[in-house]
């Protein structure tokens, strides 16, 4: 099963363009969400935007920049929950661009979903597989 | 025979049931060709079945006289819709983008 959601844009700007426009508030909100971002490691920040109720999520998503590679990569956490202090969503964006003539591969990885069955489900086989390696090293 | 209704955890600690959803996996099967992996009675393996049918795991469907097991997706749609959306989310935002930074471009 699909758990995680990639895209690539190919723009016609070059790197140190396409990164302003991930790493100035003002500018990633022109395309994006209102923010309060920092292009700074370990800030917390938000995105606002209208509840999806659909998904049971306040339309405040709770990020914090973990990583940040001038140009080429930028990385943030990526929560929401149905209200302050409940998360359901737990995951994680990541940025990279890479130049291309005069232009910008931009990819986007947003990772990390995760459902509630498919969790056990995921976590049960890995431990049943496991066992049965225990169990044949006991064999051998 | 009542089907105790247990947590999803409660569910999965049992290793027949593991075994049985394990199976599922890889294939669905009847509940006769499920029993026969097991060295317990057919009723046993029913037992189990109906503990993983109520707690949302798997889905039996009758086909003929046949009933079939198979890994319910229901437990994975919450999963499915998150990234249903965000995937469409982003298109539009990335498109959006362009769209300004072309924007942008034409206005210099």
């Amino acid at each position: 099963m699909k758990t995680e959601i990639k895209h690539q844009w190919i723009y016609e700007q070059s790197p140190y363009e396409v990164w302003k426009y991930l790493t100035q508030s003002e500018l990633i909100a022109l395309w994006l969400m209102p923010n309060n971002f920092e292009a700074v490691v370990g800030h917390e920040f938000e995105f606002r935007t209208n509840p999806i109720p659909s998904l049971e999520l306040s339309g405040i998503f709770y990020c914090k920049v973990l990583e940040i590679v001038p140009f080429k990569k930028l990385t943030y956490s990526w929560k929401g929950g149905p209200v302050y202090g409940i998360t359901t969503l737990d995951t994680i964006v990541e940025w990279t661009l890479e130049e291309q003539g005069n232009g910008t591969i931009l990819n986007l990885k947003h990772s990390g979903f995760k459902g509630e069955n498919y969790d056990i489900l995921m976590g049960m086989t890995d431990g049943w597989l496991k066992n049965i390696q225990k169990m044949l090293d006991h064999i051998n | 025979m009542a089907t105790p209704t247990l947590d999803a955890f409660q569910v999965i600690a049992d290793p027949s049931r593991r075994q049985i959803l394990y199976l599922l996996t890889k294939d669905s099967y009847n509940i006769s060709n499920l029993a026969e992996n097991f060295e317990m009675s057919r009723p046993a393996v029913s037992k189990h079945i109906g503990i993983l049918e109520t707690a949302g795991f798997i889905t039996i469907k009758s086909i003929g006289r046949e009933r079939f097991c198979t890994l319910n997706q229901d437990g994975f749609t919450e999963l499915r819709n998150w990234i249903d959306h965000f995937d469409e989310f982003w298109n539009i935002k990335l498109k959006n983008l362009d769209t300004i930074l072309k924007g942008k471009k034409n206005s210099n």
